[in-house]
């Protein structure tokens, strides 16, 4: 498959803390691709990188070949990148449907038409039932599941060539992780590509195609499920020690 | 004594819708940037010596010098945004809340100098007879500034919950890391939402000045102490809030001039002020 995204010598500082130290790597169009890695490694700084928080310091990022390296968060948006942050960072005061309103921002008042958005709308609810239960209601009084779903249903009412997801998984129940991971998968099977960060490499495993590995600002590893579950390393840290 | 109390609630109600677009103002400010503008209140005053200018200089009258009022604020409140808050968007808000003091001298100065005198007049809102009406005379100015003060809070609650600008401006105040993400351009938002705190409080300063029938330098400071009062009052950042706090605040001072006088008419405003924040702090950061 050819790369949608192409990362290559990034280095993202803070002051003079060098976050990312050179990193390298590749997400595949239409598949999913996992970061592992330790906190502090890295992983967060690079999701908010590519999606023009941060300005890197050297480097540079392509989509589709495409220079994306410093330009600004909305301007990524616009060109096709859509994170789904840590801790999901929805709009508490905000109705679901605003919330999902707010996604599709740079869609709006444009060339878009208001039927395509209305469309794209019911499509989530379709996926996502429980938002439209709660449509009406405040974000900040959904579950943690609920806001997670949220986040990513927001993310997706911009259309993204790119789906980033930081650890989508971060404090839910065992119950809601499957669910979320479920949804992961069926994007995947409509032909979304994501780039996933998770730290909990038994869910991704089943749903990934190729895996990185960060630690302390560099790409350590890079393979698929079967080279991660060979390596001894990672197999100890990531998977528990039993074979 | 009915009488008085129900004539002062009048007045009050009249002043507070007043203190409600500048406390509106100061909130949408506040929320956007997360920074308090001292220079909210001068930057209406600039705009109302402006209008005052026109007034003298073409003698136009009040619809026009309502829309000077109205655009002068607007384009102070755009110089006061790009030098104070623009630069320090994510510095320290203490250099910003510093700067805007700054600005608030400058633009006192700019006002003294292009209109000497300390006291101009300005054209009243209507010079007729007060209404009668079963015995209590409605003063037809008071019901302008209550009305006028209700369009634009229905206004601003359709611009905010029914237009795409209004879900990126709440979208701003509620994150702006995940306003960014969804692809809202930040600075561009935080500088519409500006213009529009400053249009209201133009508009408010207009109210105002043509109710006094006067324009001095402290409208500037008279604007920024009642706006940040009656936020506070009603509980930091919340637009129904706001309104509350207002009218709470014209409806005390109103009474307390009458039956205590003038002078602890501010006092007892401060005294309510303190009293919240003593008893529950929390309140101020409840929305």
């Amino acid at each position: 498959m050819p790369a949608l995204l192409e990362v290559a010598d990034l280095v993202t500082a803070y002051g003079k803390i060098e976050a990312l130290k050179g990193v390298t790597l590749e997400v595949a169009e239409g598949g999913i691709t996992c970061l592992l890695g330790p906190n502090g490694a890295g992983k967060t700084t690079l999701m908010y990188s590519i999606a023009g928080i941060l300005k890197p310091r050297r480097g540079s990022i392509r989509l589709r070949g495409e220079e994306l390296g410093g330009c600004a968060p909305h301007e990524a948006v616009s060109r096709g990148i859509a994170l789904v942050p840590e801790n999901r960072l929805v709009f508490p005061s905000m109705s679901v449907i605003d919330n999902l309103e707010a996604g599709a921002y740079r869609r709006q008042g444009g060339r878009t038409g208001r039927g395509e958005i209305d469309a794209d709308l019911q499509r989530m609810f379709g996926r996502f039932p429980r938002l439209k239960e709660r449509s009406a209601q405040l974000a900040g009084t959904l579950s943690g599941g609920e806001q997670q779903m949220l986040a990513v249903a927001r993310a997706l009412m911009s259309r993204p060539k790119l789906l980033l997801m930081d650890e989508p998984s971060l404090g839910l129940a065992p119950l809601v992780v499957e669910e979320i991971f479920r949804i992961v998968s069926e994007l995947h099977r409509d032909g979304t590509t994501v780039f996933l960060v998770e730290q909990n490499a038994h869910m991704a495993l089943k749903v990934a195609q190729h895996f990185y590995l960060m630690e302390q600002g560099r790409v350590s590893f890079s393979g698929d499920p079967g080279s991660l579950a060979e390596d001894e390393v990672i197999r100890r840290a990531y998977l528990g020690s039993a074979k | 004594m009915l009488a008085d109390l129900v004539q002062n609630t009048l007045d009050g109600l009249a002043a507070g819708s007043a203190y409600a677009l500048l406390a509106v103002g100061f909130t949408l400010i506040f929320g956007v940037l997360r920074r308090v503008n001292l220079c909210y209140g001068p930057a209406i005053m600039l705009g109302c010596y402006a209008a005052t200018f026109v007034h003298l200089s073409f003698g136009a009258g009040l619809l026009v010098l309502a829309l000077v009022c109205v655009l002068a604020s607007v384009l102070a409140g755009g110089y006061v945004e790009r030098l104070c808050f623009a630069p320090h968007r994510k510095g320290s808000g203490i250099a910003a809340m510093v700067a805007s003091f700054a600005l608030w001298m400058q633009l006192e100065e700019v006002a003294i100098l292009a209109l000497p005198k300390h006291l101009y007049p300005f054209p009243a809102l209507y010079d007729g007879k007060p209404i009668d009406l079963a015995g209590f005379t409605i003063r037809v100015e008071a019901l302008v500034m209550l009305g006028a003060a209700s369009v634009v809070c229905a206004a601003l609650w359709w611009v905010l919950y029914r237009t795409r600008f209004g879900i990126a401006a709440r979208a701003v105040i509620d994150s702006p890391l995940a306003a960014e993400l969804s692809g809202i351009s930040v600075p561009r938002v935080s500088m519409g939402v500006f213009a529009l705190a400053s249009a209201i409080g133009g508009l408010a300063g207009f109210l105002v000045s043509a109710s006094f029938e006067q324009v001095t330098p402290m409208l500037g400071m008279w604007s920024t102490f009642k706006g940040l009062l009656a936020m506070m009052l009603g509980g930091l950042g919340s637009l129904p809030g706001a309104v509350a706090g207002a009218l709470v605040l014209g409806l005390v001072e109103a009474h307390s001039q009458w039956f205590l006088g003038p002078q602890l008419r501010d006092l007892l405003a401060f005294l309510m002020l303190f009293m919240l924040l003593a008893i529950g702090p929390r309140w101020m950061t409840t929305r």
